[in-house]
């Protein structure tokens, strides 16, 4: 064994660097969190906050461009408050071009074309999410020319946004969750007004529930999709089993975590479960969770009026893809996420448990015969007659 | 060998084995691509559906599988009245009571308690057994298949849970009949000895003595048909031919039936794509350093709470609730002061965007700067009615409220 090592010291050693090596990397890879550049170290020389905010803390001020007002009044405690304020952020980071006054003439011809001209500043530290706006549904809105699509000055109002993640993990502060809605709201208002009602808005915006799912959950971040792509819509279901099959998540509500394996165990989930395996971006006509849930107003199933475990609701629902169906019993054909019992669907429950003993009973009767068959044919066979050709 | 023994007698003339290929096929076929559907998460399923272009075209191929097989049963049973009543065979394939002995036999033999294997005739109790597993397979599978296939007419004379139970039967009988074959008649015709009777037709002397000694007996002494007086057969045939096309008609139909009896559960309707304006941003919200110069007491001041924008052009907002009644006398102070006011004002209220305030009647008759935004008389070129019926300013009045402020200005714009 001795001899074995004094042999292979050289690859020991050099086994032990590579590993060495790999370790330090894979600790360095994983103790990145997925936050922010370190902040720009400030040249003497360039102009003080304060310089700025002496004029710029004037009340009501505006500027003109293109003929349009834009509010170019700066509140410096919000900003010194702000995430930028208490990183120690000048004005001219981002502003780089602006160095004294005069201040260089605005190219842009509106104030929304002025915040486009900007917003490519946020990538100086914030790369990564800026990376993933660019596959994004409103960066593809913007590039097919609709400018009122929102880039990171929108939803991150640079003078003012306060810390949204952990610094050291990076995860979303739970306080932030409530305010996302607020912040998608600024362009997506009657969908917002729609989700308030919801059981999650509701409990979101009204309770303060900050379990519940908010826009980002579903949609996002940064790299938020069209919704109304055929891989999203075929993926609803996972999307959803994230946290209804979560056990402590549902537990707090009593909600089953049985949803996706018993619509996956039915015709349509199984349907759509094949198709999302096989084409993501094909459009399928079988239902996923939000044509009967609804999308953004997403209703408790029990609820007395709306809820569609109220037989009609249901049917409703049904006749948006079978309007032929008129008769409320055709909603049974659906299980609703029930697994069958004796209590619920019991027809479903005594037919499984018919073929569960049926099936071994008569395969298992026909694999004995098979197999004494075998045995006299094949093993014990017996003594050939004289004369009998076999 | 003798020359006794190389002797081959006719068993299944080529109609039987043609329909016996067809039930081969349609067979196969159905369980290749039923049980992906049964086991949808297996990946050998998920790998099978792929080759073969996705659940859809699989569906197709089983519904046209089934259809092959029902056809197939429909023949059959012509065939079987055809044999019975104007052939007069021995219903041969009859189960009996010495086919149970047969099988006690066999298996007592097999275990080495009985010195014989039974003597059998033209169909052995294997066979039979395989035969009408087969028939009460058809039914269970064509009866649960028919409610799957046409949900919507089920549901109209049977409670609506019948439909997953059917899915539940369809399924396990799937399973017990393709294992029964793979067990039963791969072992029984394929391995422990390799009958090929069913594709030439013929069996030796030979296989006849082990495997049917009583047919190959009754054959020799000439008893194994029945002869037929050719007179009498034509006359029944007469009789049973128009039934049967009769009947034929009748099992087509059912077949037509069978596949046409709905549409909508199988080629459904374009998904209906719930479409919501995306785009409804809320007014802008003046720059919180704005100090308002006067604060109407109606409009609510902008917050940090977001207001919706008063556009809901989705089906999910609630329009009806604050369309003003159309009988409301039409003046500033009746009707379009306050609807100007929920609608406009948080624009054009205290913030005067444009220069423009609708907070009250003489702001809004003073106009904008671009000029007076109402002109008394003439709705049509009022600058507030050409921008709102180009539809898309960002506080946007219904076609209904456009109409009445057109009627309102039209009147002389009252106070």
């Amino acid at each position: 064994m001795n001899k074995w090592f004094k042999m292979h010291t050289f690859q020991l050693g050099l086994a032990g660097i590579v590993l060495g090596v790999l370790i330090l990397f894979t600790v360095l890879a994983f103790s990145q969190p997925s936050t922010v550049a370190a902040a720009p170290q400030h040249q003497s020389g360039t102009p003080s906050n304060e310089s700025c905010l002496f004029c710029h803390q004037e009340q009501g001020m505006t500027a003109e461009i293109g003929g349009q007002p834009l509010p170019i009044t700066i509140d410096g405690e919000l900003y010194d408050a702000s995430v930028h304020g208490t990183e120690n952020l000048a004005c001219v980071d981002c502003h780089s071009n602006i160095t004294s006054f005069p201040h260089p003439e605005v190219t842009a011809s509106s104030p929304r074309d002025f915040s486009l001209e900007m917003y490519p500043t946020c990538q100086q530290c914030h790369s990564e999410q800026y990376q993933k706006t660019l596959d994004s549904v409103h960066q593809r809105a913007i590039a097919a020319g609709n400018n009122n699509a929102a880039v990171c000055t929108d939803c991150h109002n640079p003078h003012t946004q306060t810390r949204l993640t952990n610094k050291d993990t990076g995860e979303l502060l739970l306080g932030a969750r409530l305010l996302i809605p607020q912040t998608c709201a600024k362009c997506h208002s009657t969908i917002y007004e729609t989700y308030k009602t919801s059981v999650h808005g509701a409990a979101l915006t009204e309770e303060g529930n900050q379990y519940v799912p908010t826009c980002t959950d579903c949609h996002g971040v940064h790299d938020i999709q069209d919704p109304g792509e055929n891989s999203f819509r075929n993926s609803t279901p996972s999307l959803c089993a994230n946290c209804h099959t979560n056990e402590t998540l549902m537990s707090q509500y009593g909600i089953s975590t049985n949803v996706l394996d018993t619509y996956v165990a039915d015709f349509h989930g199984t349907t759509v479960k094949l198709f999302e395996e096989t084409y993501p971006d094909q459009p399928t006509n079988k239902p996923v969770c939000t044509d009967c849930h609804g999308v953004h107003d997403i209703m408790r199933p029990d609820d007395p009026q709306a809820g569609i475990a109220v037989k009609q609701n249901l049917l409703v629902k049904c006749q948006q893809c079978h309007p032929d169906a008129t008769t409320a019993s055709f909603t049974d054909s659906w299980m609703s996420h029930y697994e069958p019992s004796p209590q619920a669907f019991p027809l479903v429950y005594f037919v499984n448990l018919f073929y569960k003993i049926f099936i071994p009973a008569v395969l298992g009767g026909m694999i004995f015969y098979v197999l004494t068959d075998v045995y006299r044919r094949f093993i014990a066979r017996p003594k050939k007659v004289e004369g009998e050709t076999h | 060998m003798s020359e006794q023994t190389t002797r081959m007698y006719e068993r299944f003339p080529l109609a039987r084995r043609i329909e016996h290929m067809a039930m081969l096929l349609s067979f196969t076929t159905l369980g290749l691509t039923g049980l992906p559907q049964k086991f949808p998460s297996a990946p050998l399923s998920i790998a099978f559906v792929n080759i073969l272009g996705g659940i859809e075209t699989l569906r197709s191929i089983h519904h046209f599988a089934a259809i092959v097989m029902m056809l197939g049963t429909a023949w059959h049973l012509l065939v079987f009245g055809y044999m019975a009543y104007v052939r007069r065979t021995r219903l041969s394939m009859l189960p009996s009571l010495q086919d149970m002995k047969d099988g006690i036999q066999a298996l007592l033999y097999n275990l080495g308690f009985a010195k014989t294997f039974p003597q059998m005739g033209r169909y052995t109790f294997e066979e039979k057994m395989e035969y009408w597993a087969f028939v009460w397979g058809a039914i269970v599978m064509g009866a649960t298949g028919f409610m799957m296939w046409n949900p919507i007419t089920t549901a109209r004379f049977l409670p609506g849970e019948v439909i997953p139970a059917a899915k539940a039967a369809h399924g396990g009988e799937a399973v017990l009949a393709v294992l029964a074959i793979i067990i039963w008649h791969m072992y029984g015709v394929h391995i422990k000895r390799f009958n090929k009777s069913m594709f030439t037709g013929k069996m030796s002397e030979q296989d006849m003595l082990h495997e049917h000694p009583l047919e190959l007996a009754d054959i020799k002494a000439g008893v194994a048909e029945r002869p037929v007086d050719p007179v009498e057969q034509r006359k029944r045939e007469r009789i049973y031919l128009p039934i049967a096309a009769v009947l034929a008609l009748f099992m087509l139909g059912g077949v037509y039936g069978f596949v046409n009896a709905e549409e909508t559960a199988l080629t459904t309707t374009e998904r209906q794509v719930p479409t919501v304006e995306v785009f409804v941003p809320f007014t802008p919200t003046p720059a919180p350093t704005q100090t308002p110069t006067l604060a109407p007491t109606e409009t609510p001041l902008p917050t940090s709470t977001p207001t919706v924008a008063p556009t809901s052009s989705t089906p999910e907002a609630d329009i009806t609730a604050e369309t003003p009644a159309a009988s409301a006398s039409i003046t500033w102070d009746g009707a379009i002061g306050t609807l100007l006011q929920e609608k406009c004002a948080t624009c054009h209220g205290a913030g005067s965007m444009g220069g423009l305030n609708l907070s009250t009647y003489e702001d809004a008759m003073r106009g904008g700067s671009s000029g007076p935004a109402i002109v008394p008389g003439d709705g049509a070129n009022s600058l507030l009615v050409i921008r709102q019926q180009a539809g898309d300013h960002p506080g946007q009045l219904t076609p209904e409220e456009i109409t009445q402020v057109i009627e309102w200005i039209n009147a002389g714009a009252l106070e």
